[in-house]
């Protein structure tokens, strides 16, 4: 047996341990603490790392990871899994994407990694976190929704070699049809990249929507792939279901509306578009027609911002290019 | 005709105008302005006034009062309609309850009614909009969400006499079975019952969730509803639904949390409830289930939260107390 010490939760032995990591320190001088437990099983395998809620309103994720936990017997476990399901916990209370404490900079947490230990509050956030995930995880699979309900798709670090490799396995297990292989150069500080360019295979599945947009059927669809990961890594046992053909992207366009108004979406996530689709509508305040949103790119709906009112820069679409059977 | 003028809508024919009311001012000096739409038939009828977004983020309304106007024909029409489709506006561009330049009140529009023009910035929004509603409105239709996408419920006011009687057409003209004739002692500040005592029978339509939780369908539903109250107040032509025997109650209860954590609803809206029963269920950061919070009364849910976390507070349910066939 290992010993595994993430804050407070300390694990020796099978079992489950819980506690709190301490990722900074709140204005009123209390710790800032994001919850922590230690699976770890009766025979010795590989630590997975999992974690959820990097941006706050991200929930679906959270439930995921809870679901799983709360059903996984130690003896059924081989190596350990190490979950911190509520990141960025701040965040995480206050239903929104960043720390509401992260008042000059970016904020975002997903491109601070691996951290500052004096650096803004995200990047001190990032450094608490990474140093533990860079010393027991041998995978990293990290939980985000993107907007709407429908939203099902994955990406891993592509880093050539051995470490696409096993993402690549790691996705086939997971089994979302749209996946990215991500190439090295994009999501610069995303915990998945970082963890990745150390030498640990890392895959990032979106599921659901943000805040309240996900269902119970999500959760549980989402915690048996997450088991069927496990089996495919020998952490547990039984047959690895085949989820048969993905989708392969060669990357992924962010558009961004360029008007403001009320907005309703005239596509589905997983839907294939060319360029000139029109995936959604804008109306002005009196409710006349103020124009359709059309898609740049050709490829498929990743996501779709849902409505129903729009500013300029918000995230209109998300695009996997290129999409190839594989 | 007589003229009708709000804001820089001015009717003075059949057909449509468009216009802004000026409801208060911005930090900028910038007129804060509420769209208004008038639209007027072949002739002098009653005035129906249509309001959503009282409360900023519950945008079915809104929807549902555009489609409305769209598919409404002038020359179909025996009387006017009135509608202003984004009351709140800063609350609605900022998607919350409230306006965000509301500091230091409950800043709740729908308990500000008939408003102050010195008071509060919420008071001065209602005062403007309310001063209109009292001069041209027979009949008023105030459209809320509540939570969740499957809410579908109603109030009309006043209760009783001869204008509960035409509230209470209007009431089984719209068709949402479950409904309260709403007792005037309650919602104090609401347009609802500040027009009931004012003579103006009255409507609150509560149809989808918060936010984005609501579907086309139930827009395209809402507003075939609303046309069969004007077709009940022979404003339009052509035979009336009958919706059938409808639900009434003698009061609501709402409830609020006592305790936080993570939430997952476990009951639906319109379901019968015995005090006791489940509605839900709290977890801790660590994802296991800390309580199951129950119904102190029985009833009917109208409301159920959403939201996957909560703090102590929050509305945990609403309850139509004491259902009768009526």
């Amino acid at each position: 047996m290992k010993t595994i010490e993430v804050g407070t939760a300390v694990s020796r032995a099978a079992g489950k341990s819980k506690g709190f990591l301490d990722v900074g320190t709140l204005p009123d001088g209390r710790p800032m603490r994001s919850p922590v437990i230690i699976l770890q099983g009766a025979a010795d395998g590989p630590t997975l790392w999992l974690h959820g809620c990097v941006h706050g309103n991200e929930y679906c994720g959270t439930f995921i990871i809870h679901e799983v936990l709360r059903a996984l017997a130690p003896g059924d476990l081989k190596g350990a899994v190490v979950a911190l399901p509520a990141l960025n916990v701040t965040a995480f209370e206050k239903n929104q994407r960043m720390s509401p404490f992260e008042g000059y900079n970016a904020g975002d947490l997903n491109r601070n990694f691996p951290g500052k230990a004096d650096g803004s509050v995200t990047q001190q956030m990032a450094h608490a976190i990474y140093a533990p995930l860079k010393q027991y995880a041998d995978y990293l699979i990290d939980f985000h929704t993107a907007m709407t309900p429908d939203v099902r798709w994955a990406l891993y670090a592509n880093i050539p070699g051995d470490i696409g490799k096993k993402g690549d396995g790691i996705a086939r297990a997971f089994g979302y049809r749209s996946t990215l292989p991500a190439p090295p150069d994009i999501l610069p500080g995303s915990a998945m990249m970082i963890a990745a360019k150390d030498g640990i295979p890392a895959f990032i599945v979106e599921a659901g929507g943000k805040g309240p947009a996900f269902t119970p059927e999500t959760v549980t669809d989402g915690a048996e792939r997450l088991r069927n990961v496990m089996r495919h890594l020998g952490m547990l046992s039984g047959k690895v279901t085949d989820c048969g053909k993905m989708w392969n992207f060669s990357n992924f366009a962010w558009v961004h509306s360029t008007q403001g108004g009320l907005f309703q979406r005239a596509v589905k996530c997983g839907d294939r578009i060319t360029v000139g689709s029109v995936i959604g509508h804008y109306f002005d305040m009196h409710g006349r027609p103020a124009g359709e949103a059309k898609a740049p790119h050709p490829g498929i709906v990743l996501a779709i911002h849902p409505g129903p009112i729009m500013a300029a820069g918000e995230t209109l679409i998300h695009i996997g290019l290129d999409p190839t059977e594989v | 005709m007589k003229p009708i003028e709000i804001g820089t809508a001015k009717s003075e024919h059949s057909g449509r105008v468009d216009g802004m009311l000026q409801v208060g001012w911005l930090p900028d000096g910038y007129p804060m302005e509420t769209p208004v739409t008038i639209l007027r038939g072949r002739d002098d009828g009653p005035v129906v006034w249509i309001h959503g977004c009282v409360h900023g983020n519950e945008y079915c309304g809104t929807f549902t009062i555009h489609k409305f106007l769209r598919e409404l024909d002038p020359a179909g029409l025996n009387g006017c309609v009135v509608a202003l489709p984004a009351l709140n506006i800063t609350a609605f561009q900022k998607n919350q309850r409230m306006s965000p330049f509301e500091g230091y009140n409950g800043g709740d529009l729908n308990r500000c009614f008939p408003g102050r023009v010195d008071g509060t910035l919420t008071e001065q929004i209602a005062y403007h909009v309310y001063r209109h509603l009292r001069a041209h409105a027979t009949h008023l239709i105030d459209f809320h969400t509540a939570f969740t996408a499957d809410t579908r419920w109603a109030l009309f006011a006043p209760p009783s006499g001869d204008q509960g009687k035409v509230a209470e057409a209007m009431a089984r003209a719209f068709g949402f079975s479950n409904t309260l004739p709403a007792p005037l002692d309650i919602l104090g500040g609401s347009a609802l019952t500040t027009a009931a005592k004012d003579g103006i029978p009255g409507l609150i339509v509560e149809a989808g969730g918060l936010d984005t939780a609501f579907s086309p369908e139930t827009v395209a539903d809402a507003a075939e509803r609303l046309r069969n109250v004007l077709r009940r107040l022979e404003m339009l032509p052509g035979a009336v639904t009958d919706y059938g025997t409808m639900t009434f109650f003698s009061n609501f209860a709402w409830v609020n949390t006592t305790r936080g954590g993570l939430f997952r609803a476990a009951v639906k809206c319109g379901q019968a409830l015995k005090k006791g029963d489940v509605v839900g269920r709290y977890y801790d950061a660590h994802g296991e289930m800390v309580e199951e919070s129950r119904s102190p009364h029985d009833g009917i849910v109208l409301a159920i939260s959403s939201w996957p976390v909560m703090p102590s507070g929050e509305i945990l349910i609403h309850i139509g107390l004491n259902p009768r066939a009526a």
